[in-house]
């Protein structure tokens, strides 16, 4: 019978999912949808959410916070008109005027699961708890902590956790989120921002006495601008001006549960909510919502800022953010007091729809789900890490990486390409073995026939024939370098060995491996797109150091009794460079091989290029200058001193020979108009 | 005992399933309406007769009668049909004519005589304005100013007889404080006013200092506040509303948007339509900036109306001529004034940045020379609900009339199709630019072959016949980075051949493929701008920025605008060069905006001088090619085979209230109209009813590869383009809009009504014939006629019976 009962529920709950889900009444929105794509990058996306109802009859004035409670109950703090506006979202209709003789601009309510509601007011300087009736319980004015007595205590914005606990965000307090007792005892500061100091005033700090840095503009941290506790009792907090403090999500000791910074900081947020499902959603004073998920990974970004323009879902003013009970998002324009509510999309549904199956563990369900959403939008980064990730735990990793690769997520990607390179040398291991093998014995038959070592002497000839001409001898030269870099270049010195030509083609292979190493790597390790690099600065930047080097070295080691003359200045670099080109070839092809696990392989190829190079050239100097060590650091420092006063130089003539250029041209149009004419 | 308990299950089962269906239907029975939505119609509007003291009759037709009221410059005009009396003007005091011999009376008796209510928020100035027939804006140092025909001072009018013709009277104005004079003609005609005022009319230093010109502005404006004397404190302090007559005013913006009347709480901004767009050759800046805000949509059309009440009184107004510098404005209630109107503005002038030094410090001043027009605009007044043969006095009336006008004057020609099937339209992306290591990089989405199997697909798996199609970034190196009139193929798309083979092979089964590009949108990777760009009248390149809605990476950000002359030198080339490969040709950019362009600080082509080179250059194009144009505007629906991404709704301004297909009923039956593409947040259900609602054809922009390759692209915007994705969708969208609309595709669209909110009918004849297509946008069943339509679907009712 049980289990007849336990049918029955199912197949209702079947039933009740059959029945018509709410309408949507899509098509058009008035500002694009953004999602971060693979490069961290905005990119736009089907409309996430639309305008909904506009409700400008209510003659609020300067609203300042929304709440909804759990009957679906709007409550609004209406600063101006010194009242909180009780609306019901389902019938459309005020319920409810809560106005008390002591509010003077009421700024922040809350309402707990009991009904309770708490309204912060900054020029009373209080607190208020209501009853549901909207009697009066408590008032909580400035504590008498003797740890509070310097603090000003003018409370913006209010929450309670579901002990009665009441946090605080007052205005003009650096402290952190105030907490209060429910009896009104100070407990203390929940959470506080760090102090981030600019650069300029950490160099204050190391240089100004302590005088000079009393006289500056205290350091304080930034201030909170709201904060928000869900059901689960978790509190959310966000952070005025555009910072890295952004929204933070804080366990019981106030610390962030963020790994990440949730946010990048492109405007400043004023609001913060958190629906039943754990999401975010954030509001933006120049008129951005934004929607995390419940790890604080960005979903979706919409609206824009707009000046005198009153179109629904834009903003010059948008101080607060909630969401009902349906998901249907609300917010209140401050300046001109109406309130927008935006309903979400079946994009938007489906997206967290397939976030929820995933969290639950559900990941055959989430990867359909992830699909519909691919179908609607191919750049959809969340989507194809949730392709990717279901993918993984279905040991299905080539398809994994592909999604993976798309979705930029590059830790996940070298966990499966572990995988996929794993099972591939298993399965050839025997191959490989047997490869080997073949070719051991091939070398031998070879060996025990040429017993005469004619062809080994014909291949020899070959070899000495092809390095006796002039162009490959010099280039060939350069390998012999590294190994014995003193004689090799005393034997440049004394113009033995070496040509510019050779130079020439040395720098020319040094250019392609470069452009190689910087554009070509696997996908785990080439963390720039060649469309994202400014290709021309690359190939310019290259170009003109090696020119200036060249040039300022030359001129430097002139005046001090340096040997070398132009031509070897230009070949010591060049002859140098082997090392670092076989280390960045190298690199570039392993790197398709390697996983993140091994990234400790190319980093130690690459010191090894790039620290022998050096020593290398340094050696060429001393040797074809016939300097002692101390005398090839000073001219290196030199030459680096004039690098950078002829960049400055050349810079300042470009910028010159450009007006001197522009004011030709107008005196030639001024000719041109008035004397011919 | 089993069997009974199996069956209390079954009871149990079924009564909760009754409860929840109840509960869900009672809960969704109410349709919740966006401004996206029309709504119920309003309610009625009341009125009375109206004092005809002050008036002088001028003119009498079959349908109105004319009077006037010299002192106020107010023409009334009386609707014999309806009843209803229309005034020019507001018909009010100054008020503080009434203020002064308030205060100057002696005894209280005399006070309370003579105190007749005033307007409330109304000065001198505006209280001329709210009378006159025409108001002028000028410039005064910098500070914008208004006189009108009506102001108190400043201002001498007077009517005369033309011709001794009652029908036929001119208006001579002459503003002293500006030394301006001009002459309105007013032509009284059967159900409509003619305004005319041409450009030779207006005499005067003054030409050189006004700004706009208005026309009645406050023709049909509804709301009001009056003060009232109070005795007691001898002062006007008790204020009271005005009766609001119910109705709204209809402006095209997007497919057609309503403002109903409405006591707002807060001051909203006012909504001004660029009639064709703004010419940003004449704005204040010579650069923009786009942002994440979606651009607003322009009128195509210059027309605009107002309806008083349930469809009783209404007027319809458009521009026969300086249509392209004509603005709509509305000026909801609370701004400045408690009334709600509109007026047609038409821009003579503007202040604009003149910028001196490279580094664009400047100053505003007004242009040299400024515009010249000749305006010839009608009032078209509608009475009634239609049943008599009328025009109903609603949008969809102003839309038929407006229709009836246009096909009147040839720019609309009926067509009579035979087609069995609605058209498909079907663009393909081809090609793009993003950056390479060396230049640029060309990125191929879809090649001639793909783009085959697609067609191919579409035809035979999915029996999609009636197809057009559109090739986008066709040209070598894609759209964005290539010339204009570059007529180079990329083998990696398609060589020359391959295309004429594909477009060959498809108009066999009659799918007309064409070259699609867009003819004003440049950049200087693209082009050199020297002679090829627009210049703003302060002498800079025009510039849009759109580094905000473009990928990071995007090869290119800024963008101008190719001149009139140009665009169309450009189209010519590859018309001349295609016409042996495709008969057709989809041409976007130049159909929707219209740019002036300047040579230092002269004229080089005015926007009329750029519609008639348009006309000029399609009307020749017309006759050996199809046109299929985006978004084009009214000058070019002459030369319109095909209307592709017709608006749907409107811009959404938060005292819109309701969205309307008043372009797509104008057009209906003239020409195939197409819906935006699907792909983006156009795809579902209440989406596909609103093809149907809208009577448009679906179009989808399709790729073979998948989209995300042109993420660093100018086409990044097109972020859903793969055919694989897709293809069910077009089948399901496709067949869903043509099951309703292929029944109607010979039939006139008569009528749209609300029946209740998020139930739509419209109402299609061909001769005795009627066709209803019930919309149902709710999520509950609705009956109609006997007949259950289904939530969020539509039913096609002929002679009762669904189809």
């Amino acid at each position: 019978m049980k289990k007849n009962v336990k049918a029955l529920v199912a197949f209702i709950a079947l039933l009740t999912l059959m029945m018509p889900t709410l309408s949507l009444s899509a098509s058009q929105a008035t500002s694009y949808t953004y999602v971060l794509n693979e490069k961290g990058y905005l990119n736009r996306t089907q409309d996430a959410y639309l305008p909904d109802k506009t409700i400008s009859d209510l003659e609020l004035m300067s609203p300042e916070d929304l709440f909804v409670d759990k009957d679906n109950i709007l409550y609004i703090a209406d600063s101006g008109n010194r009242r909180i506006v009780k609306y019901s979202i389902d019938k459309g209709i005020v319920v409810g005027l809560l106005e008390y003789e002591d509010f003077m601009n009421p700024r922040g309510v809350f309402v707990t699961k009991k009904g309770d509601i708490y309204v912060a007011d900054p020029t009373a300087k209080k607190v208020f708890q209501f009853d549901k009736e909207f009697n009066i319980l408590n008032s909580y004015g400035k504590p008498d902590s003797p740890n509070f007595s310097e603090t000003p205590f003018e409370p913006l914005r209010v929450a309670v956790d579901n002990i009665g606990n009441i946090y605080i965000v007052s205005e003009g307090v650096y402290n952190g989120v105030i907490q209060l007792a429910y009896s009104g005892e100070f407990l203390g500061y929940f959470t506080v921002n760090k102090t981030r100091l600019s650069f300029a005033q950490s160099i204050q700090n190391y240089i100004f006495t302590r005088a000079q840095l009393a006289n500056l503009v205290p350091r304080v941290p930034t201030t909170f601008s709201n904060i928000f506790i869900d059901n689960a009792g978790i509190v959310y907090t966000t952070t005025m001006g555009k910072n890295f403090d952004g929204i933070k999500k804080h366990n019981t000791a106030g610390g962030n549960m963020f790994k990440e910074e949730a946010w990048g900081g492109w405007g400043s947020l004023t609001d913060v909510y958190v629906d039943s499902q754990g999401l975010i959603y954030t509001s933006c004073n120049d008129g951005y919502i934004e929607v995390f998920s419940s790890a604080g990974e960005f979903i979706f970004e919409f609206g824009s800022y707009v000046f005198d323009l009153d179109v629904s879902g834009l903003y010059s003013n948008l101080p607060t953010i909630a969401v009902d009970n349906n998901g249907n998002i609300w917010t209140a324009d401050g300046e001109k007091g109406y309130l927008q509510s935006f309903k979400p999309t079946d994009y938007a549904l489906m997206v967290y729809g397939a976030m929820g199956l995933y969290e639950e563990g559900l990941y055959e369900e989430s990867l359909d789900k992830w699909n519909e959403v691919l179908r609607l939008n191919q750049m959809s980064v969340l989507a194809h890490n949730g392709v990717g990730k279901s993918y993984l735990h279905a040991q299905l990793y080539e398809d994994a990486m592909e999604h993976f690769k798309v979705a930029g997520n590059r830790e996940y990607y070298s966990e499966a390409f572990w995988e996929v390179r794993n099972n591939w040398i298993q399965g050839k291991l025997e191959l490989f073995i047997m490869i080997i093998v073949l070719l051991w014995i091939t070398i031998k038959i070879f060996k025990y026939f040429d017993k005469n070592k004619k062809i080994n002497k014909l291949l020899k000839n070959i070899k000495k024939k092809i390095y006796n001409i002039t162009i490959i001898h010099d280039v060939l030269f350069s390998f012999k370098i590294p190994k014995h870099p003193i004689d090799k270049y005393y034997e440049i010195r004394v113009f033995r060995e070496g040509s510019t030509v050779g130079a020439t083609i040395i720098y020319l292979i040094t250019f392609v491996a470069y452009i190689a190493y910087k554009t070509s790597k696997g996908f785990i390790y080439q963390y720039k797109a060649v469309e994202d690099m400014d290709i021309n600065a690359i190939i310019i930047g290259f170009i003109a150091i090696i020119t200036l080097f060249v040039i300022c070295n030359y001129l430097v080691t002139s005046i001090n009794d340096g040997d070398g003359n132009f031509k070897q200045v230009y070949m010591i670099p060049a002859y140098g460079l082997i090392p670092v080109i076989i280390s960045m070839i190298s690199i570039t092809i392993s790197s398709h091989y390697l996983t993140y696990n091994e990234a400790f392989i190319l980093d130690v190829i690459l010191y090894i290029g790039v620290i022998w190079t050096i020593i290398v050239i340094f050696l060429g100097f001393q040797t074809v200058h016939d300097y002692s060590f101390k005398e090839t650091i000073i001219s290196f420092i030199l030459t680096a001193v004039f690098m950078v006063i002829a960049a400055v130089m050349a810079l300042i003539i470009i910028i010159m020979g450009d007006q001197l250029f522009e004011f030709i041209k107008s005196i030639v149009k001024e000719m041109a108009q008035n004397v011919f004419i | 005992m089993y069997l009974f308990k199996k069956k209390s299950i079954y009871v149990y089962l079924l009564t909760s399933l009754v409860v929840i269906m109840i509960s869900f239907a009672y809960i969704k029975a109410n349709y919740l309406t966006t401004n996206r939505d029309t709504k119920i119609p309003p309610e009625s509007v009341k009125y009375e007769i109206v004092n005809k003291d002050e008036y002088e009759l001028l003119h009498e037709t079959n349908t109105l009668i004319y009077y006037y009221r010299e002192d106020r410059d107010v023409i009334m005009i009386k609707d014999k049909r309806s009843g209803y009396t229309w005034k020019t003007g507001l018909d009010i005091p100054f008020g503080s004519d009434i203020s002064q011999a308030v205060l100057e009376a002696e005894t209280l008796e005399e006070k309370l005589e003579i105190a007749i209510p005033q307007e409330d928020r109304m000065n001198t100035t505006y209280t001329g304005m709210a009378n006159s027939i025409i108001t002028v804006e000028y410039d005064e140092e910098g500070a914008i100013k208004f006189v009108s025909s009506a102001s108190k001072d400043y201002a001498e009018s007077e009517l005369y007889t033309l011709n001794d013709n009652p029908s036929t009277r001119m208006l001579a104005v002459k503003f002293t404080n500006i030394e301006l004079e001009l002459k309105v003609y007013i032509t009284f005609e059967e159900d409509s006013i003619i305004y005319e005022v041409r450009d030779e009319d207006l005499q005067g230093k003054g030409r050189n200092k006004i700004l706009s010109l208005s026309i009645t502005p406050f023709l049909g404006a509804s709301g009001g506040t009056e003060k009232y004397y109070n005795p007691e404190t001898d002062m006007y302090d008790i204020i009271k509303k005005k009766y609001m007559a119910p109705g709204y005013i209809f402006v095209p913006d997007g497919s057609g948007s309503l403002i109903r009347f409405n006591d707002n709480s807060a001051s909203f901004s006012m909504y001004y339509g660029d009639v064709y767009g703004e010419d940003l050759a004449q704005s204040t800046y010579y650069n923009s900036r786009l942002t994440d805000a979606i651009p607003l949509k322009n009128p195509v059309m210059p027309v605009f109306g107002v309806a008083h009440g349930n469809k009783q009184a209404a007027f319809v107004a458009y521009a026969d001529s300086a249509a392209e510098y004509m603005q709509i404005a509305v000026r909801p209630e609370e701004n400045l004034t408690s009334y709600n109107y509109v007026y047609p503005r038409f821009v003579y002038n503007t202040n604009y940045f003149q910028i001196f030094n490279k580094k664009a410090d400047g100053f505003f001043t007004l242009m040299k020379e400024p515009n010249k027009m000749d305006i010839k605009l009608t009032y078209s007044f509608l009475a009634g609900d239609g049943s008599n043969g009328n025009y109903p006095a609603d949008y969809t009336g102003m839309a038929l009339k407006f229709r009836n006008h246009l096909i009147s004057k040839g720019v609309l020609t009926e067509t009579d199709k035979v087609d069995s099937d609605i058209p498909l339209r079907l663009d393909f992306i081809m090609a793009d630019s993003k950056k390479g290591i060396v230049g640029n990089e060309e990125t191929v989405v879809t090649n001639v072959n793909e783009a085959k199997e697609i067609l191919t697909d579409v035809i035979e798996n999915k029996k999609i016949t009636n197809i057009n199609v559109g090739l986008h970034g066709w040209q070598k190196g894609g759209e964005s980075l290539s010339k204009p009139y570059q007529t180079k193929f990329s083998r990696n798309i398609g060589t020359k051949n391959k295309f004429k083979t594909l477009i060959k092979e498809f108009s066999d089964k009659s799918v007309d493929i064409s070259f699609a590009r867009n003819y004003i949108d440049i950049n200087r990777q693209a082009i050199s701008y020297q002679n090829n760009a627009v210049r703003h009248v302060n002498s800079w390149y025009l510039d849009v920025n759109k580094r905000k809605v473009l990928p990071e990476n995007s090869p290119v950000f800024n963008f101008g605008y190719a001149t009139p002359k140009k665009s169309i030198k450009w189209f010519n080339k590859q018309l001349d060069r295609f016409s042996d490969i495709s008969t057709s040709m989809t041409v976007s950019g130049i159909s929707n905006v219209l740019l002036s362009n300047y040579n230092r600080d002269k004229v080089d082509i005015t926007v009329t001088d750029a519609i008639a080179l348009y006309e000029e250059s399609f009307k020749k194009a017309n006759e050996k090619t199809k046109l299929n144009f985006e978004n084009p505007n009214m000058y070019l629906w002459k030369y319109t085979d095909r209307y592709l991404q017709a608006p749907i709704g409107t811009s959404q301004y938060v005292y819109e209230t309701d969205a309307v297909p008043f372009l797509q009923m104008v057009l209906s039956g003239t020409m195939e109209v197409y819906a935006p593409y699907s792909n983006f947040s156009f795809y579902t259900q209440s989406d596909i009813l609103k093809m149907i609602d809208y009577n448009i054809s679906p179009s989808f922009i399709l790729s073979s590869k998948p989209s995300h390759l042109l993420s660093s692209t100018t086409s990044a915007d097109l972020y859903s383009t793969e055919y694989f994705n897709y293809e069910n969708l077009i089948e399901e969208v496709y067949s869903k809009v043509n099951d309703s609309l292929r029944h109607v595709i010979a039939y006139r669209w008569i009528g749209r009504d609300v029946l209740e909110n998020g139930i739509i009918r419209n109402i299609y004849i061909n001769d005795d014939k009627e066709i209803e297509i019930i919309i149902n946008y709710t999520d509950s069943i609705f009956n109609y006629k006997g007949n259950s339509i289904d939530p969020l679907s539509a039913s096609t009712i002929k002679d009762g019976e669904v189809q």
